[in-house]
């Protein structure tokens, strides 16, 4: 029970994006389709896995006033890996996700993990929080990068879904990323407060 | 701090980048070749549809204003007759950053393909550049496996088919292309602007005019050499 909270946390209670508001960068920026969010998530939580592992195995011999160099060097060799990977066997994917893939390494969810988890529990509750966190990470991104590209290019994984409608453009531009991250931590919260209203009436 | 600390701290950075750059070098040499193989491959695929039923003879790079511009020299034997055509990069600013194209050209610089290479235009807009008109949708895909109506070649793109890149390419507004335009378009050595994103139209055929002075600069180079 204790190995599916520590999972489930980085799905709900500390969602990345609509709990931590860390990641919002990637989160707006490569939302525009299903197919974009869906590969940016798998990357990052490949990122984060690497590193949690990594982090937590060597937390003990790592002198503390030397470790964020030492986690950065960790997760940027993972970046590196993930890049020439994509670049490799993914090319429309790299060419997709463009400069993205890079800046994974100053992604918050991964240095924040790696510092605030990783670096203090043992590398089973470690691999489950990266896997948490990537799964939370992901379904945003899905959500949103869902919600965009049916509203803002009337398409569902770069297929037509309504022949000869005129999309609106706005929701696939930026200010399109906002509404929509804005209506879902509305969403989360109202679910939130509603169930903490209901818990103290019982 | 002590002295032992800072030992400590240089040793175990040292070994964390030293395993950090074995591995990378070793994911490098892994990859190294399929990407150059992908690049290739993009390159004479782009070749071969801007070039149909050519045989890429050469690549040069040249400096013109000094710049390097890279283009192919391409032959077709028809009819015991041969036959030259050029490709080049052509590339000019648009409205998110470089658009770069590559165009073939043949002798009387009638434009036989044209093809975006990388834009960065705003999604829904300029980016409209490279997108593909089709009918098909998200049910004729999955549900009833209807895959008749596909098109493979971008509209923007293909306008430029059978123009003259010798004169200077108009732009009309007639708002989106469809097939019944070409002949008229053709008449006038126009295209279609794409709705709401002249910057991107402009730039597109100013790159192919620009290119294709410098493909003559470069050939009367090469003549005087």
């Amino acid at each position: 029970m204790d190995y599916f909270k520590e999972f489930f946390k980085g799905v709900w209670q500390k969602n990345p994006i609509l709990v931590l508001g860390i990641g919002m960068c990637p989160t707006l920026a490569v939302t525009t389709s299903a197919s974009n969010a869906i590969w940016m998530a798998t990357a990052t939580t490949f990122v984060l896995l690497g590193s949690n592992i990594l982090v937590s195995t060597i937390r003990t011999i790592v002198p503390s006033h030397v470790r964020i160099p030492i986690f950065i060097t960790i997760i940027a060799s993972f970046v590196i890996i993930v890049e020439l990977t994509l670049k490799a066997f993914q090319p429309d994917v790299y060419k997709a996700l463009g400069i993205f893939i890079p800046l994974i390494v100053v992604n918050c969810i991964i240095l924040g993990r790696a510092e605030e988890f990783a670096s203090k529990n043992s590398v089973v509750h470690s691999i489950l929080d990266a896997l948490g966190m990537g799964v939370g990470f992901g379904l945003t991104l899905f959500i949103l990068a869902t919600a965009r590209e049916i509203l803002g290019a009337n398409k569902f994984f770069g297929y037509t879904l309504i022949p000869g409608m005129k999309p609106a453009i706005l929701m696939i531009l930026a200010p399109g990323a906002f509404f929509t991250l804005g209506l879902l931590l509305w969403a989360m919260n109202v679910i939130k407060s509603r169930k903490a209203r209901f818990k103290r009436t019982e | 701090m002590k002295a032992a600390d800072i030992v400590k701290a240089t040793i175990i950075i040292t070994i964390i980048g030293f395993i950090s750059a074995f591995s990378l070098s070793f994911v490098k040499k892994i990859t190294q070749e399929p990407i150059a193989k992908q690049e290739q491959e993009k390159k004479l695929a782009a070749l071969a549809m801007v070039l149909p039923g050519y045989t890429i003879e050469q690549e040069k790079t040249v400096r013109i204003d000094n710049m390097p511009f890279t283009y192919w020299v391409a032959i077709k034997n028809e009819n015991n007759v041969v036959k030259k055509a050029w490709a080049f990069l052509a590339e000019k600013k648009g409205y998110g950053g470089p658009i770069q194209s590559i165009v073939g050209v043949d002798e009387s610089n009638v434009i036989l393909g044209f093809t975006i290479l990388s834009q960065n235009e705003t999604p829904g807009l300029g980016a409209r550049c490279v997108e593909v008109v089709s009918n098909e949708t998200f049910i004729d895909h999955f549900i009833t496996k209807n895959i008749t109506n596909k098109e493979e070649v971008s509209w923007f793109q293909e306008q430029f088919v059978g123009l003259n890149a010798g004169t200077p390419i108009a732009i009309q507004k007639k708002g989106d292309w469809h097939k019944e335009m070409k002949q008229e378009l053709i008449q006038h050595n126009a295209i279609t602007a794409i709705t709401g994103a002249t910057i991107t139209t402009k730039a597109v055929t100013q790159s192919i005019e620009e290119g294709i002075q410098k493909l003559h600069k470069a050939l009367t180079l090469q003549e005087v050499q």
